[in-house]
């Protein structure tokens, strides 16, 4: 593909839905309206965990305005919901508790008020059981089982070469333990969906959402309907970052069976309070690690053997758990690698998806373990990671070996490049305590090890020269609808302001998975360049004939066919598509675009998983204020192979964003559980990060041209959380000179860690 | 009871219960669905309105509290007929990549509207206090810095924040 | 429930009198009470919008002092003190403390009586009217009474308030107006925090490094009441404050406090950083 004289691609315009969005005019699920709309509140259990012994619904339904209080036993189908195998969760239980937050029951009713009031009156008989709280009490033989099948959800390792002799080499041997909590995903926008019953024996579900495609199969399922009586449609959603795929399933299950029993549209919006208890979680983790190395530098052999608290139910934990062990080795060159994770269930809030995925707990193990290793040595932290980090034509930990698009090294240049003084205290300054980290990263592009990777993608031309881009991926804000139409801009030579990117619903786009993995621009956007290639070929053979010359002789551009010899002979596109369409050529092209397959042995996962890396570097200057522990960040470069910045502002957008949602993790946020139960379900208590709060955080853009990516693009949405989680605690230990192995690392353990001293 | 309240430049009489939010007034009973619910509880911004031009948590605001104030919308930034003439606010907004999910986002643009129509030339300092009581997920806030920043300069519209492309 | 908004004192405490036997709550801005209603952790028969009595709103300076009028909001106090020219208007540490409540948003419909009546230990305004003597003015159909306001909290959000009662003003002694006071708090990030430690110290000294005439300290969130912190206060009264007198002191209200851990919070740090606090509010208000 071209790369020269881009006119769209590698421009920081604003977003297409910029308007709808700073009008408030955007309709997100929660603003949808529709005749005789009912709403949806669920009963929980409150309690996490225990045997249900009845669930009495007859004083709810005496309540007024209440239409129908919903338990199993009217789910037509299976009553299954999960992201993956085994599908161990109930869309509304019957017979266990598993968390605190399970539903037992829906109370439907005309008013949100008066639905939650039916719910509150559902009278339900619970025998407790001691729950489960931790992974070591989940591990033990001879513990209750949360599941049929056991306590563990999820075990699998990662084996390169031979880390015994690697360390048996070794000439300096750092070995740690850490630590990190469970983090809230906090999108502003609660979880949402309105099932409507069609006239026509289908039924529509407008969701806040990530995958609706993934939804449609479970809610079809659970009504024991046809898959293609069901249509999701994603509505704007206010943020997901991997958070509301669980549940939108859930409601939407919820929702559509209340609505075809009830024949009226139902509403369920949750509350924040339900939004942090009843929604996925990122896994807490504890990763035991060690890194053997020669006095040079050069690293030998790593080991970690991780743990993942996954909650009640598996929800994304057997991929967590993958993705945690393919990254926990780092972006570095490391002949032995061994790595067990394995994923245990316990009597909280369910942990699955959340940006990052697995990769900033591993990233913050193995980033200690890096500074501790240069400490030992006496080592420049940077340079320490140059020496052993991955460049083309070496392999990574799964042995996959990338010949182009491993730009880790130019991002280590130009961190270095700015790294100017390590700010320091003045006279009179000393209580304050300064210091710099730095974090090497990488993250896998695409779908991976976790199954196959495609996306479906649609672009029309009207006669009217304008462009209907559709694609099975959803933007949840990360820009992704931008990204497509520029991609599609400038394969068509048309302007951007004439194109649309319509909704995502499942009728009208191939299956496509779930918008994750980062994986928008590089799979997403690949499928939009082929169908709008295919497009592209009908124009250029249109006018080719209208201009009398070769189709190598056409040139699109700014909404022009254009003579390449001489471009003031060009005729305009809509009189190019208006010929197209009275001569019969093909306009529209539906395009199924499928990223090459992970290969790779299950038991070693050796081979090659992913299409691509993005690989990064952070450097992070802060003070601390040895009185009280508060922390101020000074200085936060982040340096990301983008492959090609299809959206400069964008990427930025996407850096800055994760990079604050890492920083959450590292400093500001823990979910607080008390006997399984969550404390801290608001956001007073939950530190998000308010403006006050935020990093000075500055983007460099790196692009080594990835060849499976449209234009060279590679993702960046998830990459930034890793990287800024690790750095600030590699920065935390270079100002105390205390190596804190927990997150987050809030002020209170700085200040208690530092009058230990 | 009769509220009778000034609503995005228009005098509007409505029937409606003291204790009704003022957010689902205007919501669901006016139809005016810019304004967000984020939390119910006053702690994140999303459902902020202008009441007598200060912002305020429509969530925590009774109706009846209404009564005979000027309230504004983000729908009231606009022209009427839905044109596309936007706030310079708004249009900072939309250059400065400000916006990500935009959840966030009407409920911040009330905030800073309030902010540069008392203190037309804040620094950044000021412009973070004003936006303090308003969460956001998405951007990092860094933009959103920036955009008011630009409209406080004038510079609400024009070229658009348009970057080359990165360097290899 | 009902509403009623009503015009004057009279009128509230005749609404709460015929709704006798039946939970009524005073409603100014709302800020807790509407969040604690939607909660269910209230469920008052009877609201009574008091934020249009003019008789509650407003500051005034009488010859008893300085007069905040309950319904007050936090937002009016803040406006009157950044406009004032250095004149002795509203006293420094309530400013701080005013300004640390909520956000900008909260601020507008929060009331400082609000604040007072809600009696959280956490209340951002409750340690400094302690320290300025603050005396709360209360009404009730009985007629009028006046409680110092460290007598006034029982424990969290549990006050002397009698029902039907109305706070009606606040009222800090002109001998306090004078002398200098600081506040200083911590939370879990740097803005809409609740209080994790807050700390308030007025004194007066007769002239720059000369000995402390008069000391009054107090903390919040640190016990079930705002804490006046009496022990360090005798450490400090009648002598100059050099650094190791200071240092005792610290550790007196180190010792004082009763601090818990809580979700916001462990009792360690809450001890710790005390200290810190009380160094810097000090250093606010000692003269050199």
């Amino acid at each position: 593909m071209s790369t020269e004289n881009l006119r769209v691609v590698g421009r920081g315009i604003p977003k297409v839905d910029a308007l709808e969005l700073v009008t408030g005019r955007a309709k997100f699920a929660g603003d949808l309206k529709f005749p005789g709309m009912l709403y949806g509140y669920a009963r929980r259990a409150g309690i996490p965990a225990g045997k249900i012994r009845s669930i009495d619904c007859s004083a709810a339904l005496g309540l007024p305005g209440v239409s129908a209080v919903l338990t199993s036993e009217d789910i037509p189908g299976p009553n299954i919901i999960g992201i993956l195998p085994p599908f161990d969760q109930p869309v509304l239980a019957s017979q266990v508790v598993r968390y605190e937050g399970e539903s037992l029951a829906l109370a439907v009713a005309d008013s949100r008020e008066a639905a939650k009031r039916a719910a509150a009156a559902v009278r339900v008989t619970i025998d407790p059981l001691e729950p489960i709280l931790d992974i070591d009490t989940a591990l033990k033989p001879d513990s209750r089982r949360i599941h049929p099948d056991g306590n563990i959800t999820f075990s699998k390792k990662l084996i390169k070469g031979d880390v015994e002799k690697g360390f048996a080499a070794a000439e300096v041997v750092v070995e740690n333990t850490y630590h990190t909590s469970f983090q809230e995903h906090a999108y502003l926008e609660p979880e949402t969906v309105v099932a409507v019953p069609g006239g026509d024996g289908r039924v529509t579900v407008y969701a806040s959402c990530q995958s609706p495609f993934h939804i449609r199969g479970h809610i079809a399922a659970n009504l024991n309907l046809p898959a293609s009586r069901v249509k999701v449609v994603q509505a704007y959603t206010g943020g997901s970052f991997g958070g509301k795929d669980d549940v939108a399933t859930e409601i939407g299950c919820l929702a559509a069976v209340a609505a075809v029993k009830l024949q009226k549209p139902v509403m369920i919006a949750h509350e924040r309070g339900e939004s942090i208890i009843g929604s996925n979680l990122r896994h807490a983790a504890r990763i035991h690690y060690r890194t053997a190395g020669l006095k040079d530098g050069t690293i030998l052999a790593r080991q970690a053997k991780i743990y993942l608290d996954g909650g009640a139910y598996a929800s994304e934990s057997p991929f967590v758990t993958m993705k945690a062990l393919i990254h926990a080795a780092g972006p570095y060159h490391v002949p032995n690698v061994l790595v067990e994770c394995t994923a245990v269930y316990t009597n909280k809030t369910y942990s699955g998806a959340f940006r990052g995925f697995g990769v900033p707990q591993v990233t913050f193990a193995s980033e200690s373990q890096l500074d501790e290793l240069a400490a030992e040595l006496n080592m420049d932290p940077l340079q320490l990671r140059r020496n052993n980090g991955l460049q083309a034509g070496q392999a990574t930990a799964t042995g996959q070996v990338f010949e182009k698009s491993v730009g880790l090294l130019q991002t280590i240049d130009r961190i270095a490049e700015r790294r100017e003084q390590i700010p320091a205290a003045a006279p009179g300054e000393e209580r304050w305590l300064y210091g710099r980290g730095y974090s090497c990263l990488f993250q896998g592009i695409s779908n991976g090890a976790e199954g196959i990777d495609v996306v479906g993608a649609s672009v029309q031309v009207s006669q009217d020269g304008s462009v209907l881009v559709g694609v099975g991926l959803t933007d949840m804000g990360q820009g992704s609808r931008t990204v497509f139409a520029q991609i599609a801009a400038e394969v068509l030579g048309v302007t951007v302001d004439r194109i649309t990117v319509r909704q995502v619903d499942t009728d009208s786009v191939h299956d496509s998975g779930p918008t994750v993995a980062s994986r928008s621009t590089t799979v997403g956007g690949m499928a939009v360049y082929k169908a709008a290639g295919e497009v592209k070929a009908s124009l250029v053979k249109m006018a080719s004939l209208m201009l009398k010359c070769g189709e190598e002789q056409v040139r699109l551009e700014e909404n022009f066919a254009v003579l390449t010899d001489n471009p003031e002979v060009r005729i305009p596109l809509p009189e190019v598509a208006t010929a197209a369409y009275w001569t019969g050529f093909p306009l529209m092209h539906l395009t199924f675009s499928r990223a090459p397959d992970a290969q790779f042995d299950h038991e070693t996962h050796q081979g090659n998983i992913y299409i691509a890396y993005n690989f990064g570097t952070h450097l992070m200057d802060l003070r601390i204020d040895r009185l009280t522990g508060r922390v101020e960040v000074l200085r936060h470069l982040a340096a990301h192979d983008v492959g090609r910045a299809v959206n400069p502002l964008g990427v930025e957008g996407q850096v800055e964003g994760g990079a604050l949602i890492g920083f959450g993790m590292a400093h500001l946020e823990r979910i607080e559980h008390e006997g399984g139960c969550i404390q801290n379900a608001n956001f007073s208590d939950y530190g998000v990060p308010s403006i006050k709060d935020r990093l000075p955080t500055e983007t460099i853009i790196v692009e080594d041209h990835n060849p499976t990516g449209p234009y060279g693009a590679k993702g960046v949405g998830e990459p930034p959380v890793a990287g800024t989680a690790a750095v600030f605690a590699n920065a935390v230990a270079a100002a105390t000179g205390v190596r804190f192995t927990r997150l987050p690392i809030r002020r209170e353990d700085i200040l208690a860690a530092l009058e230990e001293q | 009871m009769l509220l009778e309240f000034e609503l995005n430049g228009k005098q509007t009489r409505i029937e409606a219960e003291p204790t009704l939010r003022a957010l689902d007034l205007i919501r669901d009973v006016l139809g005016l669905t810019g304004t967000k619910e984020g939390c119910g509880r006053g702690e994140c911004g999303a459902c902020t309105i202008l009441v007598d031009g200060q912002p305020v948590n429509s969530c925590l605001l009774y109706a009846a509290k209404l009564q005979g104030r000027s309230v504004t919308t983000i729908e009231g930034l606009t022209t009427e007929d839905g044109s596309k003439e936007l706030h310079p606010l708004q249009q900072a907004f939309v250059s400065e990549g400000a916006m990500q999910c935009g959840f966030c986002t009407p409920g911040m643009i009330l905030s800073a509207k309030s902010l540069l129509d008392r203190n037309p030339d804040p620094d950044r300092e000021a412009i973070e206090e004003a936006l303090s009581g308003n969460l956001c997920r998405c951007t990092g806030y860094g933009k959103i810095v920036k955009a008011v920043q630009r409209a406080a300069a004038g510079g609400g519209g024009g070229a658009a924040a348009d970057q080359p492309g990165g360097s290899g | 429930m009902q509403y009623r908004t009503v015009k004057s004192i009279e009128e509230a405490l005749s609404q709460a009198a015929s709704a006798a036997g039946e939970q009524t709550k005073y409603l100014a801005g709302g800020t807790d009470l509407v969040v604690q209603i939607a909660e269910g952790a209230v469920y008052p028969a009877m609201l009574i919008d008091i934020s249009g009595i003019q008789a509650l709103r407003g500051m005034e300076r009488t010859a008893e002092g300085l007069r905040i009028g309950a319904a007050t909001t936090i937002a009016e106090i803040l406006e009157a003190a950044d406009g004032e020219a250095g004149e002795s208007g509203v006293p420094e540490c309530l400013v701080q403390g005013a300004r640390s409540i909520g956000s900008p948003q909260i601020r507008r419909l929060a009331t400082i009586g609000g604040n007072v009546c809600n009696a959280s230990p956490c209340g951002d305004t409750l340690a400094p009217i302690i320290v300025l003597a603050g005396a709360l003015s209360l009404r009730s159909g009985k007629g009028r009474r006046e409680v110092p306001a460290e007598e006034f909290f029982l424990g969290p959000k549990a006050t002397v308030l009698q029902p039907g009662e109305i706070l009606e003003y606040i009222l800090i002694p002109s001998s306090h107006l004078e002398g200098r006071c600081a506040f200083r708090m911590i939370g879990k990030r740097n803005a809409q925090v609740i209080s994790q430690v807050n700390i308030a110290v007025w004194l007066k000294q007769a002239e720059p490094g000369a000995a402390i005439e008069d000391i009054r300290i107090a903390a919040g969130s640190v016990a079930p009441i705002p804490l006046r912190l009496r022990k360090a206060e005798e450490l400090l009264r009648g002598s100059v404050p050099g650094e190791p007198l200071l240092q005792t002191a610290q550790r007196a209200v180190q010792e004082e406090i009763r601090p818990i851990s809580d979700v916001r919070t462990s009792e360690e740090y809450r001890r710790s950083v005390t200290a810190a606090l009380f160094r810097d509010a000090l250093a606010g208000t000692l003269e050199a």
